[in-house]
Protein backbone atom coordinates (compact mmCIF):
# COMPACT_ATOMS: atom_id res chain seq x y z
CA UNK A 1 0.00 0.00 0.00
CA UNK A 2 3.11 2.84 0.77
CA UNK A 3 4.62 1.89 -2.36
CA UNK A 4 1.00 2.43 -4.33
CA UNK A 5 1.16 5.69 -2.55
CA UNK A 6 4.91 6.42 -3.47
CA UNK A 7 4.41 5.99 -6.83
CA UNK A 8 0.71 7.80 -6.90
CA UNK A 9 2.81 10.81 -4.85
CA UNK A 10 5.66 10.59 -7.27
CA UNK A 11 3.50 11.16 -10.18
CA UNK A 12 1.44 13.73 -8.51
CA UNK A 13 4.88 15.80 -7.77
CA UNK A 14 6.32 15.47 -11.08
CA UNK A 15 3.26 16.89 -12.78
CA UNK A 16 3.25 20.03 -10.26
CA UNK A 17 7.01 20.16 -11.52
CA UNK A 18 6.36 19.43 -15.28
CA UNK A 19 3.58 22.37 -14.72
CA UNK A 20 5.41 25.08 -12.79
CA UNK A 21 9.01 24.72 -15.08
CA UNK A 22 6.71 24.51 -18.39
CA UNK A 23 5.23 28.24 -17.35
CA UNK A 24 8.73 29.96 -17.97
CA UNK A 25 8.28 28.58 -21.24
CA UNK A 26 4.71 30.18 -22.01
CA UNK A 27 2.69 27.03 -22.83
CA UNK A 28 -0.96 27.69 -24.26
CA UNK A 29 -3.24 27.48 -21.17
CA UNK A 30 -5.50 24.03 -23.11
CA UNK A 31 -2.05 22.34 -22.68
CA UNK A 32 -1.94 22.44 -19.15
CA UNK A 33 -4.09 19.55 -17.76
CA UNK A 34 -2.35 17.34 -20.78
CA UNK A 35 1.27 18.28 -19.64
CA UNK A 36 0.57 17.26 -16.16
CA UNK A 37 -1.04 13.70 -17.20
CA UNK A 38 2.26 13.13 -19.30
CA UNK A 39 4.30 14.01 -16.90
CA UNK A 40 3.05 12.00 -14.60
CA UNK A 41 2.69 8.77 -16.47
CA UNK A 42 6.33 9.13 -18.10
CA UNK A 43 8.01 9.81 -14.18
CA UNK A 44 5.79 7.15 -12.51
CA UNK A 45 7.07 4.56 -15.02
CA UNK A 46 10.46 5.68 -14.45
CA UNK A 47 9.97 5.75 -10.77
CA UNK A 48 8.94 2.21 -10.98
CA UNK A 49 11.30 0.88 -13.38
CA UNK A 50 14.07 2.68 -11.10
CA UNK A 51 13.31 1.30 -7.71
CA UNK A 52 10.79 -2.08 -8.20
CA UNK A 53 12.53 -3.69 -11.35
CA UNK A 54 16.16 -2.48 -10.34
CA UNK A 55 16.71 -0.63 -13.93
CA UNK A 56 19.45 2.31 -14.72
CA UNK A 57 18.11 5.88 -14.75
CA UNK A 58 19.52 6.10 -18.13
CA UNK A 59 17.65 3.13 -19.61
CA UNK A 60 14.98 3.58 -17.43
CA UNK A 61 14.52 7.48 -19.05
CA UNK A 62 14.31 6.24 -22.53
CA UNK A 63 11.38 4.14 -21.51
CA UNK A 64 9.57 7.05 -19.76
CA UNK A 65 10.53 9.53 -22.87
CA UNK A 66 8.66 7.08 -25.33
CA UNK A 67 5.59 6.76 -23.25
CA UNK A 68 5.19 10.77 -22.81
CA UNK A 69 6.46 11.13 -26.82
CA UNK A 70 3.69 8.20 -27.74
CA UNK A 71 1.41 10.11 -25.26
CA UNK A 72 1.68 13.65 -26.80
CA UNK A 73 0.76 12.15 -30.31
CA UNK A 74 -2.65 11.52 -28.82
CA UNK A 75 -3.00 14.41 -26.71
CA UNK A 76 -1.60 16.91 -29.59
CA UNK A 77 -4.47 16.21 -31.67
CA UNK A 78 -6.86 17.31 -29.27
CA UNK A 79 -5.56 20.37 -28.24
CA UNK A 80 -3.90 21.19 -31.66
CA UNK A 81 -0.73 21.41 -30.65
CA UNK A 82 2.63 20.41 -31.51
CA UNK A 83 3.97 17.51 -30.15
CA UNK A 84 7.29 19.24 -28.94
CA UNK A 85 4.60 21.45 -26.95
CA UNK A 86 3.16 18.61 -24.73
CA UNK A 87 6.45 16.69 -24.51
CA UNK A 88 9.36 19.00 -23.72
CA UNK A 89 7.78 20.46 -20.53
CA UNK A 90 6.58 16.99 -19.88
CA UNK A 91 10.01 15.74 -20.02
CA UNK A 92 11.53 19.06 -17.75
CA UNK A 93 11.33 17.02 -14.25
CA UNK A 94 13.33 14.67 -15.78
CA UNK A 95 16.24 16.77 -17.06
CA UNK A 96 19.17 15.93 -15.13
CA UNK A 97 20.08 19.25 -13.88
CA UNK A 98 21.67 18.04 -10.78
CA UNK A 99 24.04 15.42 -12.57
CA UNK A 100 25.42 18.36 -14.99
CA UNK A 101 25.91 21.47 -12.42
CA UNK A 102 27.77 18.41 -10.59
CA UNK A 103 29.81 17.90 -13.81
CA UNK A 104 31.12 21.54 -13.31
CA UNK A 105 31.59 21.49 -9.51
CA UNK A 106 33.84 18.22 -10.01
CA UNK A 107 36.32 20.04 -12.68
CA UNK A 108 36.30 22.98 -10.60
CA UNK A 109 37.46 20.79 -7.39
CA UNK A 110 39.61 18.73 -9.64
CA UNK A 111 41.14 22.11 -10.14
CA UNK A 112 41.68 22.93 -6.43
CA UNK A 113 43.03 19.41 -5.56
CA UNK A 114 45.84 19.78 -8.98
CA UNK A 115 48.71 18.81 -7.25
CA UNK A 116 47.42 16.20 -5.15
CA UNK A 117 47.55 13.37 -7.96
CA UNK A 118 44.94 10.50 -5.77
CA UNK A 119 42.09 13.24 -4.56
CA UNK A 120 42.53 15.39 -8.32
CA UNK A 121 42.08 11.77 -10.21
CA UNK A 122 39.26 11.28 -7.81
CA UNK A 123 37.61 14.72 -9.17
CA UNK A 124 38.28 13.80 -12.54
CA UNK A 125 36.49 10.81 -12.16
CA UNK A 126 33.47 12.11 -10.61
CA UNK A 127 33.34 14.76 -13.54
CA UNK A 128 33.09 11.83 -16.02
CA UNK A 129 30.86 9.80 -14.38
CA UNK A 130 28.29 13.10 -13.85
CA UNK A 131 28.98 13.98 -17.17
CA UNK A 132 28.69 10.68 -18.80
CA UNK A 133 24.82 10.54 -16.86
CA UNK A 134 23.82 13.91 -17.41
CA UNK A 135 24.54 13.71 -20.85
CA UNK A 136 23.21 10.38 -22.09
CA UNK A 137 19.82 10.38 -19.66
CA UNK A 138 19.30 14.00 -21.66
CA UNK A 139 20.02 11.92 -25.05
CA UNK A 140 17.81 9.23 -23.82
CA UNK A 141 14.89 12.06 -23.26
CA UNK A 142 14.96 13.66 -26.38
CA UNK A 143 15.51 9.86 -28.75
CA UNK A 144 12.47 8.41 -26.98
CA UNK A 145 10.60 11.65 -27.42
CA UNK A 146 10.93 11.38 -30.76
CA UNK A 147 10.87 8.07 -31.45
CA UNK A 148 6.77 8.16 -32.29
CA UNK A 149 7.44 11.09 -34.40
CA UNK A 150 9.44 9.13 -36.47
CA UNK A 151 7.39 6.21 -36.58
CA UNK A 152 3.92 8.45 -37.35
CA UNK A 153 5.18 11.10 -39.29
CA UNK A 154 2.06 12.02 -40.97
CA UNK A 155 -0.11 12.18 -38.23
CA UNK A 156 2.56 13.38 -35.85
CA UNK A 157 3.15 16.96 -38.48
CA UNK A 158 -0.20 17.74 -38.45
CA UNK A 159 -1.15 17.91 -34.93
CA UNK A 160 -1.95 21.98 -35.69
CA UNK A 161 -4.43 21.17 -38.76
CA UNK A 162 -7.34 22.75 -39.21
CA UNK A 163 -6.96 24.18 -35.67
CA UNK A 164 -9.96 25.98 -33.40
CA UNK A 165 -7.66 28.21 -31.10
CA UNK A 166 -5.72 30.81 -33.85
CA UNK B 1 -4.29 27.43 -54.54
CA UNK B 2 -4.19 31.02 -54.49
CA UNK B 3 -5.10 33.33 -57.36
CA UNK B 4 -1.24 34.90 -57.69
CA UNK B 5 0.02 31.64 -59.04
CA UNK B 6 -2.25 31.84 -61.88
CA UNK B 7 -0.72 34.90 -63.59
CA UNK B 8 3.11 35.91 -63.69
CA UNK B 9 4.35 37.26 -60.28
CA UNK B 10 5.94 40.38 -59.74
CA UNK B 11 9.49 40.95 -58.41
CA UNK B 12 7.46 43.14 -56.31
CA UNK B 13 5.50 40.31 -54.82
CA UNK B 14 8.03 37.85 -54.20
CA UNK B 15 9.58 40.39 -52.30
CA UNK B 16 6.96 41.42 -49.96
CA UNK B 17 5.96 37.17 -49.73
CA UNK B 18 10.22 36.66 -49.00
CA UNK B 19 9.87 39.56 -46.33
CA UNK B 20 6.70 38.14 -44.62
CA UNK B 21 8.51 34.93 -44.24
CA UNK B 22 11.73 35.83 -43.29
CA UNK B 23 10.06 37.54 -40.33
CA UNK B 24 8.15 34.20 -39.49
CA UNK B 25 10.62 32.22 -39.09
CA UNK B 26 12.69 34.70 -37.60
CA UNK B 27 10.23 35.25 -34.52
CA UNK B 28 9.68 31.15 -34.30
CA UNK B 29 13.52 30.27 -34.35
CA UNK B 30 13.77 33.10 -31.62
CA UNK B 31 11.20 31.72 -29.82
CA UNK B 32 12.69 28.66 -29.18
CA UNK B 33 10.85 26.24 -31.78
CA UNK B 34 13.06 23.40 -33.13
CA UNK B 35 15.13 23.89 -36.69
CA UNK B 36 12.63 20.97 -38.53
CA UNK B 37 9.40 21.92 -37.53
CA UNK B 38 10.45 25.80 -38.64
CA UNK B 39 11.80 24.79 -41.89
CA UNK B 40 8.93 22.83 -42.57
CA UNK B 41 5.71 25.73 -41.82
CA UNK B 42 7.81 28.41 -43.65
CA UNK B 43 7.81 25.79 -46.59
CA UNK B 44 4.11 25.08 -46.44
CA UNK B 45 3.32 28.60 -46.39
CA UNK B 46 5.49 29.26 -49.22
CA UNK B 47 3.64 26.15 -50.81
CA UNK B 48 0.30 28.18 -50.16
CA UNK B 49 1.47 31.40 -52.25
CA UNK B 50 2.69 29.63 -54.73
CA UNK B 51 6.74 29.97 -54.21
CA UNK B 52 9.16 27.49 -53.56
CA UNK B 53 11.11 28.31 -50.21
CA UNK B 54 14.56 26.93 -48.96
CA UNK B 55 16.33 28.25 -45.40
CA UNK B 56 19.27 27.65 -44.04
CA UNK B 57 19.60 28.41 -40.32
CA UNK B 58 21.85 28.96 -38.05
CA UNK B 59 22.38 30.49 -34.18
CA UNK B 60 21.64 34.07 -34.51
CA UNK B 61 20.54 34.41 -38.49
CA UNK B 62 18.93 32.66 -40.71
CA UNK B 63 19.36 32.68 -44.70
CA UNK B 64 16.58 31.72 -47.37
CA UNK B 65 15.65 31.93 -50.75
CA UNK B 66 12.40 32.55 -52.13
CA UNK B 67 11.66 31.30 -55.58
CA UNK B 68 8.19 31.67 -57.96
CA UNK B 69 7.32 28.14 -59.12
CA UNK B 70 7.25 28.09 -62.65
CA UNK B 71 8.76 31.52 -62.72
CA UNK B 72 11.97 33.02 -62.97
CA UNK B 73 11.61 35.69 -60.05
CA UNK B 74 13.54 35.26 -57.08
CA UNK B 75 14.55 36.71 -53.84
CA UNK B 76 17.26 35.58 -51.42
CA UNK B 77 17.77 37.67 -47.64
CA UNK B 78 19.57 36.88 -44.49
CA UNK B 79 17.56 37.70 -41.52
CA UNK B 80 18.71 38.51 -38.19
CA UNK B 81 17.12 36.01 -35.40
CA UNK B 82 15.71 38.23 -32.69
CA UNK B 83 16.22 36.76 -28.61
CA UNK B 84 12.11 36.59 -27.77
CA UNK B 85 11.30 34.69 -24.39
CA UNK B 86 10.79 30.88 -25.43
CA UNK B 87 7.17 30.45 -26.12
CA UNK B 88 5.42 27.73 -26.57
CA UNK B 89 2.06 29.53 -27.53
CA UNK B 90 3.65 30.88 -30.73
CA UNK B 91 4.82 26.96 -31.97
CA UNK B 92 1.59 26.19 -31.58
CA UNK B 93 -0.22 29.69 -33.08
CA UNK B 94 2.52 29.67 -35.59
CA UNK B 95 2.03 26.50 -36.50
CA UNK B 96 -1.58 26.37 -36.98
CA UNK B 97 -1.32 29.70 -39.00
CA UNK B 98 0.56 27.63 -41.64
CA UNK B 99 -2.17 24.61 -41.72
CA UNK B 100 -5.15 26.99 -42.20
CA UNK B 101 -2.91 29.03 -44.66
CA UNK B 102 -1.95 26.16 -46.38
CA UNK B 103 -5.68 24.79 -45.96
CA UNK B 104 -7.80 27.92 -46.72
CA UNK B 105 -5.94 29.50 -49.34
CA UNK B 106 -5.28 33.00 -47.70
CA UNK B 107 -4.44 35.61 -49.02
CA UNK B 108 -0.78 37.34 -48.05
CA UNK B 109 -2.12 40.33 -46.98
CA UNK B 110 -4.89 37.70 -44.43
CA UNK B 111 -1.92 35.75 -43.53
CA UNK B 112 0.20 38.94 -42.41
CA UNK B 113 -2.56 40.22 -40.06
CA UNK B 114 -3.45 36.99 -38.50
CA UNK B 115 0.26 36.95 -37.98
CA UNK B 116 0.18 40.26 -36.48
CA UNK B 117 -2.79 39.07 -34.33
CA UNK B 118 -0.77 36.12 -32.88
CA UNK B 119 2.13 37.92 -32.14
CA UNK B 120 0.49 40.62 -30.20
CA UNK B 121 -1.41 38.22 -27.92
CA UNK B 122 -0.39 39.07 -24.26
CA UNK B 123 1.92 36.42 -22.62
CA UNK B 124 1.31 34.62 -19.23
CA UNK B 125 0.83 36.96 -16.09
CA UNK B 126 4.78 36.89 -14.95
CA UNK B 127 3.11 36.22 -10.83
CA UNK B 128 1.36 33.16 -11.72
CA UNK B 129 4.67 32.11 -13.46
CA UNK B 130 6.59 33.03 -10.47
CA UNK B 131 4.44 31.25 -8.43
CA UNK B 132 4.16 28.13 -10.70
CA UNK B 133 7.68 27.98 -10.72
CA UNK B 134 8.38 28.16 -6.60
CA UNK B 135 5.71 25.62 -6.09
CA UNK B 136 7.41 23.31 -9.03
CA UNK B 137 10.98 23.74 -7.40
CA UNK B 138 9.48 22.55 -4.30
CA UNK B 139 7.63 19.70 -5.40
CA UNK B 140 11.45 18.53 -7.23
CA UNK B 141 12.87 19.30 -3.67
CA UNK B 142 10.12 16.46 -2.51
CA UNK B 143 10.77 14.13 -5.62
CA UNK B 144 14.13 14.05 -4.58
CA UNK B 145 13.09 12.40 -1.04
CA UNK B 146 13.12 15.96 1.09
CA UNK B 147 10.64 16.65 3.68
CA UNK B 148 7.59 19.37 4.00
CA UNK B 149 10.39 22.15 5.66
CA UNK B 150 12.99 21.62 2.63
CA UNK B 151 9.95 21.56 0.37
CA UNK B 152 9.14 25.27 2.30
CA UNK B 153 12.56 26.53 2.19
CA UNK B 154 12.78 25.73 -1.28
CA UNK B 155 9.68 27.54 -2.79
CA UNK B 156 10.49 30.78 -0.21
CA UNK B 157 14.33 30.52 -2.12
CA UNK B 158 13.04 29.89 -5.62
CA UNK B 159 10.68 32.90 -5.71
CA UNK B 160 13.44 35.20 -4.25
CA UNK B 161 15.83 33.87 -7.06
CA UNK B 162 13.10 33.62 -10.02
CA UNK B 163 11.99 37.07 -9.06
CA UNK B 164 15.85 38.48 -9.01
CA UNK B 165 16.06 36.61 -12.40
CA UNK B 166 12.55 38.05 -13.79
CA UNK B 167 13.70 41.64 -12.32
CA UNK B 168 17.34 41.18 -14.11
CA UNK B 169 15.56 40.03 -17.26
CA UNK B 170 13.16 42.92 -17.63
CA UNK B 171 16.55 45.28 -17.17
CA UNK B 172 18.10 43.63 -19.80
CA UNK B 173 21.37 42.69 -18.29
CA UNK B 174 23.44 40.32 -19.99
CA UNK B 175 22.03 36.92 -19.46
CA UNK B 176 25.14 34.58 -18.15
CA UNK B 177 25.42 37.16 -14.95
CA UNK B 178 21.69 37.19 -14.80
CA UNK B 179 22.39 33.59 -14.39
CA UNK B 180 24.73 33.49 -11.49
CA UNK B 181 23.21 36.29 -9.83
CA UNK B 182 19.93 34.46 -9.77
CA UNK B 183 21.44 30.58 -8.48
CA UNK B 184 23.70 32.78 -5.78
CA UNK B 185 20.56 34.67 -4.54
CA UNK B 186 18.56 31.41 -4.77
CA UNK B 187 21.16 29.22 -2.88
CA UNK B 188 22.36 31.10 -0.50
CA UNK B 189 18.51 31.48 0.66
CA UNK B 190 18.56 27.71 0.57
CA UNK B 191 21.48 27.84 2.86
CA UNK B 192 19.35 29.12 5.71
CA UNK B 193 17.82 25.28 5.89
CA UNK B 194 21.38 24.64 7.30
CA UNK B 195 21.39 27.10 10.06
CA UNK B 196 17.82 25.84 10.55
CA UNK B 197 18.54 22.44 11.19
CA UNK B 198 16.46 20.74 8.89
CA UNK B 199 17.16 17.28 7.52
CA UNK B 200 17.56 17.38 4.46
CA UNK B 201 18.65 20.79 4.07
CA UNK B 202 21.18 19.29 1.61
CA UNK B 203 18.84 18.58 -0.40
CA UNK B 204 17.24 21.91 -0.32
CA UNK B 205 20.21 23.69 -1.05
CA UNK B 206 21.07 21.29 -3.92
CA UNK B 207 17.29 21.75 -5.71
CA UNK B 208 16.98 25.31 -4.80
CA UNK B 209 19.05 26.36 -8.41
CA UNK B 210 17.26 23.52 -10.81
CA UNK B 211 14.60 26.38 -11.87
CA UNK B 212 17.22 27.92 -13.79
CA UNK B 213 18.83 24.58 -15.73
CA UNK B 214 17.66 25.80 -19.31
CA UNK B 215 15.74 22.18 -20.02
CA UNK B 216 13.90 23.64 -23.18
CA UNK B 217 17.04 24.55 -25.49
CA UNK B 218 19.16 21.39 -24.36
CA UNK B 219 16.11 19.00 -25.56
CA UNK B 220 15.80 21.31 -28.39
CA UNK B 221 19.60 20.76 -28.93
CA UNK B 222 19.08 17.27 -29.13
CA UNK B 223 15.70 17.30 -31.16
CA UNK B 224 17.78 18.93 -33.96
CA UNK B 225 20.78 16.67 -33.52
CA UNK B 226 18.32 13.71 -33.96
CA UNK B 227 16.63 15.47 -36.96
CA UNK B 228 19.66 16.16 -38.56
CA UNK B 229 20.11 19.80 -38.33
CA UNK B 230 23.63 18.86 -36.33
CA UNK B 231 25.18 22.42 -36.47
CA UNK B 232 22.35 24.02 -35.19
CA UNK B 233 21.81 21.29 -32.41
CA UNK B 234 25.35 21.75 -31.25
CA UNK B 235 25.10 25.33 -30.69
CA UNK B 236 21.60 25.22 -28.65
CA UNK B 237 23.63 22.28 -27.12
CA UNK B 238 26.40 24.77 -25.93
CA UNK B 239 24.60 27.55 -25.21
CA UNK B 240 22.72 25.41 -22.89
CA UNK B 241 25.90 24.31 -21.01
CA UNK B 242 27.13 27.84 -20.77
CA UNK B 243 24.45 28.72 -18.56
CA UNK B 244 24.87 25.50 -16.57
CA UNK B 245 28.73 26.77 -15.95
CA UNK B 246 26.63 29.91 -14.55
CA UNK B 247 24.37 28.44 -12.62
CA UNK B 248 27.23 25.84 -10.85
CA UNK B 249 29.49 29.26 -10.57
CA UNK B 250 26.71 31.06 -8.61
CA UNK B 251 26.19 28.19 -6.49
CA UNK B 252 29.61 27.48 -6.16
CA UNK B 253 30.02 31.28 -4.28
CA UNK B 254 26.98 30.06 -1.76
CA UNK B 255 28.71 26.81 -1.11
CA UNK B 256 32.57 27.97 -0.56
CA UNK B 257 30.54 30.70 1.90
CA UNK B 258 28.45 28.00 3.83
CA UNK B 259 29.91 25.36 3.44
CA UNK B 260 33.74 25.52 2.37
CA UNK B 261 33.63 22.43 0.11
CA UNK B 262 30.96 21.74 -3.40
CA UNK B 263 31.10 17.91 -3.07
Amino acid sequence: MSLFIDILSDGLFAAVAAMGFGSISDPPLRAFPYIAILAALGHAARFCLMTLCGVDIVSASLVAAFIIGSGSVYFGKKVACPMTVLYIPALLPMVPGTYAYKTVFSLIMFFQEISSPTKGSGYLQEMIFNGAVSFSVLFMLAVGATVPVFLLRERANSMTRGSRFI
Amino acid sequence: MNTMTDADMTGGQVREITDFIAKYLSYMLGAGVHTSRVVRNSKRIGEALGVDVSVHTSQKTATLTVKEKGGTHMDTMVVDIPAFPISFEWNADLSALSWAAHDKAMTLDEIRAKFDSLVSKPGMNPVFVLFMVSLANASFCRLFGGDMLAMLVTFTATMIGFFTRQHLTKKKVNHYIVFIVSAFVASICASSSLALGIDTAEIALATSVLYLVPGVPLINGLIDITDGHIQIGISRLVNAFMLIVCIAIGMSLTLILVKDSLL
